[in-house]
């Protein structure tokens, strides 16, 4: 079993690598690719997508190599140290290019996970169990295939490239089964609805230039939603109230009042519904 | 609590029309917007920041003078007052300033560097990301690599779909799709609370 298992594993890599090299050497944006990744940081970017291409040559070489006949230890070897050398490019692009600690901004380049490094370590054990192999992969018994299949589905599971193909779905048929947001759906109008209503309407726009604060106070009354500002008329302090429809759309129907607050006198209000005025 | 009711029902009596207290718009001069502009004390010099715009982490507050220390070195000295508007995931009350919250303030600078706030948003952030995963009541996104939790708070979180009017139901949104959120920061974490995402349905 172990000498199948061994014997497959030149096979596994071979795809692999034959997968990993062509998205190096093939397709538009290889350069730009090449400078997001922390290459660009090891060699610098005039060297990133020469390097870049190179490793996927000698991806490529080296999975032709263990796919084909016959089978030379000088493979595994190869396979080993190149494997070696993921296991190290991995942690050194955790360590010298990390997420940066603001917690939400920046643009940071697509960082490395420990999946990415799991997934060198694994390619790795990979390589070394294949040193062991004393047959070739194209002699094993028929079942040592399922083995190929298991392995492969480990690293399809430890690669972040291929999530939106099977976790995406997986998610998305988890939140159809479970509805998780459905508790959210409500009859309550959100503030930013009536903002969105009271900013296109004419009774906002007419006053807009006294306005001096974002929304300071707002509260519901019947059928309206009363919103507040600070506002300066003239020289004077004062309070901008609207009073929006809460539960209908009707941006022309919201009315507003400039308000003195200290002697409770309206300094300005239009003649009502204002869109009638003009 | 009394002097919230009060003002309201102030201000409710006015912008209806039900209180007599008007003093005619005439009386009070132009309504032209430039007498509103005229009262701006500094314009912004052209390369020179805004004198009326402070920005940073809240390190040390004294009654209603916050001190922040912005993103390049510059240390702010704001002052609160009874105009000024708070949003902190929604409008709120100038005590839910903290020591530790990131804040964006607009007012006016007054003589002496004090810049005496109109406007306070605190920890509110704008990220464009894709939605990972959801789960009961948070959204998992990603933000150029970066994971970000998104917590879902029941009558606050909005959803605006297409651009439609915002309404409160966020089960429209979808595993793998891009989304602009608007929220508030818990500061020094990777977690916002959700005020309002943008979405395609």
């Amino acid at each position: 079993m172990l000498g199948q298992l061994a014997a497959v594993q030149p096979l596994v890599i071979g795809l692999l690598l034959a997968w990993s090299s062509y998205g190096k050497l093939h397709g538009p944006h290889v350069a730009a690719k090449a400078r997001r990744t922390a290459l660009s940081d090891l060699v610098g970017d005039r060297y990133a997508a020469p390097a870049y291409r190179a490793v996927g040559g000698i991806e490529l070489a080296i999975a032709i190599a263990l796919l084909l006949p016959p089978l030379w230890l000088v493979e595994a070897l190869a396979a080993v140290a190149l494997a070696a050398g993921f296991v190290g490019y991995v942690i050194y692009a955790r360590v010298v290019v990390p997420e940066s600690s603001c917690g939400c901004m920046g643009s940071a380049a697509t960082p490395v996970r420990w999946r990415g490094i799991a997934r060198a370590g694994v390619l790795l054990a990979a390589a070394l169990a294949a040193l062991t192999a004393d047959i070739g992969w194209w002699s094993v018994q028929p079942m040592s295939i399922a083995l190929v299949v298991v392995e492969a589905m480990v690293f399809v599971g430890l690669s972040a490239e291929l999530d939106r193909y099977w976790l995406m779905p997986l998610r998305r048929l988890r939140v159809r089964l479970t509805h998780p947001l459905a508790g959210t759906a409500s009859y309550e109008v959100p503030l930013a609805a009536t903002q969105q209503q009271l900013l296109r309407s004419t009774a906002y726009q007419s006053v807009n230039p006294f306005l001096r604060s974002d929304i300071r106070d707002h509260w519901d009354e019947g059928d309206w939603r009363f919103v507040s500002y600070t506002a300066a008329y003239g020289e004077r302090p004062a309070t901008a109230v609207f009073a929006v429809p809460r539960l209908r759309y009707e941006p022309d129907e919201v009315r507003v009042a400039i308000v003195d607050e200290s002697s409770g006198e309206t300094l300005y209000r239009p003649a009502t519904p204002l869109a009638l005025v003009d | 609590m009394t002097g919230t009711i009060g003002r309201r029902t102030l201000l409710t009596s006015a912008v209806l029309g039900t209180s007599a207290t008007l003093v005619g718009a005439t009386a009070m001069g132009s309504l032209a917007p430039e007498t509103a502009f005229a009262a701006r004390a500094q314009l912004p010099e052209p390369g020179q920041p805004d004198p009326n715009f402070a920005e940073g982490r809240v390190v040390s507050r004294d009654g209603s003078v916050v001190m922040a220390s912005g993103s390049d070195g510059r240390l702010h000295r704001i002052q609160l007052t009874g105009g000024t508007s708070v949003w902190k995931l929604r409008p709120t009350t100038v005590d839910q300033v903290l020591v530790g919250d990131g804040l964006y303030a607009r007012g006016v600078l007054m003589p002496g560097g004090l810049l005496a706030a109109e406007s306070v948003w605190v920890n509110i952030v704008n990220l464009k990301v894709h939605i990972t995963a959801i789960g009961k009541n948070v959204l998992y996104l990603d933000h150029n690599g970066q994971k970000v939790v998104g917590h879902v708070v029941p009558g606050t979180s909005a959803a605006v779909y297409n651009g439609t009017a915002a309404i409160s139901d966020l089960s429209m949104l979808k595993v793998g799709k891009h989304a602009q959120v608007i929220g508030a920061w818990r500061p020094d974490t990777n977690e916002v609370d959700l005020a309002t995402i943008y979405a395609a349905a």
